[in-house]
């Protein structure tokens, strides 16, 4: 197992896991951020010599953390609200059909940020990050039947939520 | 992977889970998913994000050490490795995965093996030790150690060539008659063994001593009769 290099670890992961903390914060600033710390954290590990078994799936560790923490502070600072609902995708606005579809977007994007930090982070990592169950299991410090576990909890909640909103 | 594989995904997962038969329609759920998620940050945002994480890691990254092998010595192979303020390791031969190891957690920075920043250093390691050479002309760099080893080090490197000193001698120069043992292992943790001559060290009984290098006391008397101090 080679000492962690930070170069190589930034030219193969640090787009991934931007692209995962933008989608876990849907804010670029805070993804920008939560990207310099979690990369930062692997200067620093690096440079104690430090050897990691399994760099990518750490890498996601790293930024969950970042993530969790950058929202800890957020909750506090109670800026969230505004940043939301002018990143949703805009469709043909105007019409009354893309209104409703933007309800509707703007519905699940609030029931997906509702869901429990670790259900959220397993559901983006399983579904568009593409990572392994394993591997959300070492993410997220825990087995991959958990790992696995999270995401349909997550999957359930938002079925169950949307449902209460449509009824 | 296609929208239309991860909504496939999605309702696989739905018939998994089950239960009652939902009024949310997998599908559309996996849909808005989709919607939200897939298409990830844009080529921009992305941009700007790589831009200033570049720009931190390079303020924040230490320099690497440099590290290159002295392959054929009177003494047996060597490592060599230098910081941008001098040398900070000579070892004698063992595996380089080892060597590295140890040396960027001594260190704590990475190392890369380099032959041209190591050059001057294994150049007078290298002459030193085929008598083409009397003293070491290096910057060595002993920012690592505690402020006691490197007083006793800075001791051993005014023994002169040629001279010998013992651990209680030492001890007493640097203001701590009491300390000989402790003198004896600072001397013993030497990083720069050859060019901090801990080697001219002996015990108080006119005995080499101790001399951890490869070979042990065969190295440190092989030294000190090329320095003509011997005995």
């Amino acid at each position: 197992m080679p000492a962690l290099d930070v170069e190589a670890l930034v030219r193969d992961y640090a787009r991934p896991i931007h692209a995962y903390l933008w989608r876990l914060l849907r804010d670029p600033s805070a993804a920008e951020d939560c990207l310099q710390d979690a990369f930062l954290q692997a200067a620093a590990s690096a440079a104690k010599g430090e050897r990691i078994h399994h760099p990518r799936a750490w890498l996601y560790a790293v930024a969950t953390n970042a993530a969790n923490s950058y929202g800890r502070r957020l909750a506090r600072g109670r800026e969230r609200e505004q940043a939301m609902d002018s990143d949703l995708p805009d469709h043909a606005s105007g019409v009354p059909e893309a209104a409703e579809r933007r309800e509707r977007l703007r519905r699940v994007d609030e029931a997906v940020r509702r869901l429990p930090a670790k259900q959220r982070a397993a559901l983006v990592m399983r579904k568009y990050q593409e990572l392994s169950y394993p591997e959300i299991g070492v993410a997220l410090g825990c087995s991959a039947a958990s790992a696995r576990a999270n995401v349909y909890q997550a999957l359930r909640r938002l079925r169950t939520w949307l449902e209460e909103v449509d009824a | 992977m296609t929208s239309s594989k991860r909504t496939e995904s999605l309702a696989a997962w739905e018939a998994w889970l089950g239960d009652r038969r939902p009024s949310e329609d997998p599908a559309t759920l996996a849909r808005d998913l989709d919607d939200l998620y897939a298409a990830g940050p844009g080529a921009q945002i992305w941009e700007r994000a790589r831009q200033s994480l570049e720009r931190r890691l390079r303020e924040r990254m230490p320099t690497p050490l440099s590290y290159a092998r002295v392959a054929r010595s009177p003494v047996g192979p060597l490592w060599v490795a230098v910081s941008e303020k001098g040398l900070v390791a000579v070892e004698y031969d063992r595996p380089e995965a080892a060597f590295r190891r140890d040396l960027e957690r001594r260190l704590r920075r990475p190392a890369v093996r380099a032959e041209e920043p190591t050059a001057e250093a294994r150049r007078q390691v290298l002459e030193y030790l085929s008598g083409r050479r009397r003293d070491f002309s290096l910057p060595v760099d002993l920012r690592h150690l505690t402020a006691f080893q490197r007083t006793v080090l800075q001791a051993a490197q005014a023994v002169p060539r040629g001279q010998v000193a013992t651990y209680g001698q030492i001890a007493r120069r640097i203001g701590r008659p009491r300390a000989a043992r402790a003198v004896g292992q600072a001397l013993g943790s030497n990083p720069v063994p050859i060019v901090i001559p801990c080697h001219r060290v002996l015990a108080s009984d006119g005995r080499l001593g101790g001399y951890s290098g490869r070979g042990g006391l065969r190295t440190k008397e092989k030294l000190l009769r090329l320095e003509g101090a011997m005995i």
